[in-house]
């Protein structure tokens, strides 16, 4: 008997659904090491390792290990791909075989990758390799320095003949991509997109950017990287970088039944607006205003909204800007908790991420619990603090904003 | 280098830029493009030739050669 609870809405046909996903953290390649990583806390951070993280500084992040490549991937692509165009591989590969794309016709799939800036640590090698020898630059920097080599891996690797670009949006890239990728499939210029929030691969200069901004935790936690990355706690003092990855398929309920997929949910709402402000201070008032957008495109009131995947990226100021507006809109009642405290703030990745940690929590009937969360600063909120709580997602709200006032909202809807 | 060094160089480093051939038994008429090297990979191949000779000449000075062992000739005369 198909029953439904009486305010859940009736899925339909054309309904933007999701029905695949792809994930890599620092805690695991895939969605099952990964969500097993959320549903533990565990984490992987660290004083930072990888070539041109760090220049006499010990900034924490989290880094991905040992990546698993498939068989069919080109040895030759692979040599000259970034470590964002191999994450980004790896990432589609998963999401792709989930949602059986290989079955769909290629001129009919598109991919928008979320991201700009994203290859710096390298382009920084590259840099430092070859001053004073520029002679011997190599020929496929000339292409390969360029975001959208991303697109030009993904799309050469996997046979996709529809539309491919970049967009950018800051932390909200990932979100930005999502919505991106809605658009192209109703508008019908493909059947399914692809939306990915690609790796930012930091150098010791953006991380140095973000330290002297005061965005970027500080020294505080220096002999405790663990106790670094706590968004929302009153002993936060800025973002945690951790490395990731996440790719979601996009297409209408139909075009997935049609593959007998059942997808992970509905996009039931969505917004995006600016606050008209270029630095990286977060705005009440432009949070407000894609949380309140969203929710009248998805047909919903706040009261049914119980889950809330927030930005939560550890700023002081942007943790609790963020916790006025989902208490001046109506949300402190939801179930929060801070992917970012697992997984560390995943910059241009975040956004998409963060979708795939809410659908993987609806799927599982479990919340993960927020890492460092020990004194709240806004206590008066519905949180998932170190205990995983156990919690079958009607809607659910996600939220992301970006440096140079861009917000982003999402409502998901089970299917 | 000596021609012989060279040409032992350019495998190398075609081996590297195709990690497919690592089994192929190269010989001096082989032509980098039935190989399978694009026009990238044949660009990056001379490049990483010329760095590894320390050869700073204009790269078109060596697209003329139709094989391994007339590239070999090639960077080796202008070594």
């Amino acid at each position: 008997m198909n029953w439904q609870p009486c305010c859940m809405k009736t899925n339909s046909a054309t309904d933007t659904v999701i029905s695949g996903v792809g994930v890599i953290t620092a805690t695991g390649q895939g969605k099952t090491a990964v969500m097993n990583a959320w549903l533990e806390g565990r984490h992987a951070f660290d004083v930072m390792k990888r070539p041109g993280r760090q220049q006499g500084t010990s900034f924490l992040g989290a880094e991905i290990g040992d990546i698993t490549y498939p068989e069919h991937f080109s040895k030759k692509m692979l040599r000259t791909a970034s470590f964002t165009g191999s994450v980004a591989l790896v990432t589609l590969e998963e999401a792709w075989n989930e949602a059986r794309l290989s079955e769909v016709a290629p001129h009919r799939i598109g991919l928008v990758v979320g991201g700009s800036n994203t290859q710096q640590r390298e382009l920084m090698q590259t840099c430092d390799a070859y001053r004073g020898r520029e002679a011997f630059l190599r020929p496929v920097y000339g292409f390969t320095f360029m975001d959208t080599d991303v697109c030009g891996l993904c799309t050469e690797t996997f046979g996709i003949r529809g539309m491919s670009y970049t967009v950018g949006g800051a932390s909200a890239s990932g979100q930005v991509a999502i919505l991106q990728a809605i658009q192209a499939v109703q508008s019908g210029q493909v059947d399914v997109c692809i939306a990915m929030g690609a790796l930012m691969d930091l150098s010791y200069w953006e991380l140095q950017g973000f330290r002297s901004l005061g965005a970027m935790g500080s020294t505080s936690y220096a002999s405790d990287p663990g106790g670094a990355c706590r968004p929302f706690d009153q002993q936060s003092d800025g973002f945690i970088f951790g490395e990731c990855c996440g790719a979601v398929v996009i297409e209408r309920a139909e075009t997935a039944a049609a593959r007998n997929i059942k997808p992970y949910a509905v996009l039931s709402g969505w917004a995006i607006a600016m606050d008209g402000n270029r630095n990286p201070n977060a705005s009440c008032e432009g949070e407000c205003t894609v949380i309140r957008n969203a929710l009248e495109k998805a047909g919903i009131t706040s009261e049914e909204i119980d889950y809330v995947n927030p930005h939560g990226s550890g700023s002081p100021t942007g943790d609790a800007t963020e916790l006025k507006a989902l208490q001046d809109c109506g949300l402190s009642h939801a179930y929060i908790n801070a992917t970012k405290s697992v997984t560390g703030h995943g910059l241009t990745a975040a956004g998409a991420v963060e979708v795939i940690a809410t659908l993987l929590q609806m799927k599982s009937g479990i919340l993960h619990p927020t890492r460092n969360l020990t004194d709240p600063v806004v206590p008066a909120m519905n949180w998932v603090k170190q205990t995983p709580v156990h919690h079958q997602i009607m809607h659910a709200l996600n939220l992301s904003f970006g440096f140079g006032g861009i917000n982003t909202a999402i409502c998901l809807r089970r299917y | 280098m000596n021609k012989e060094e060279i040409f032992k160089m350019i495998v190398q480093h075609t081996c590297e830029v195709i990690p497919e051939l690592e089994d192929h038994t190269f010989k001096s008429g082989d032509q980098l493009k039935e190989l399978g090297a694009n026009s990238v990979d044949r660009a990056e191949i001379i490049s990483l030739a010329m760095e590894s000779l320390s050869l700073q000449i204009p790269m078109v000075e060596v697209f003329g050669a139709k094989n391994l062992d007339e590239l070999a000739t090639l960077l080796y005369e202008n070594q």
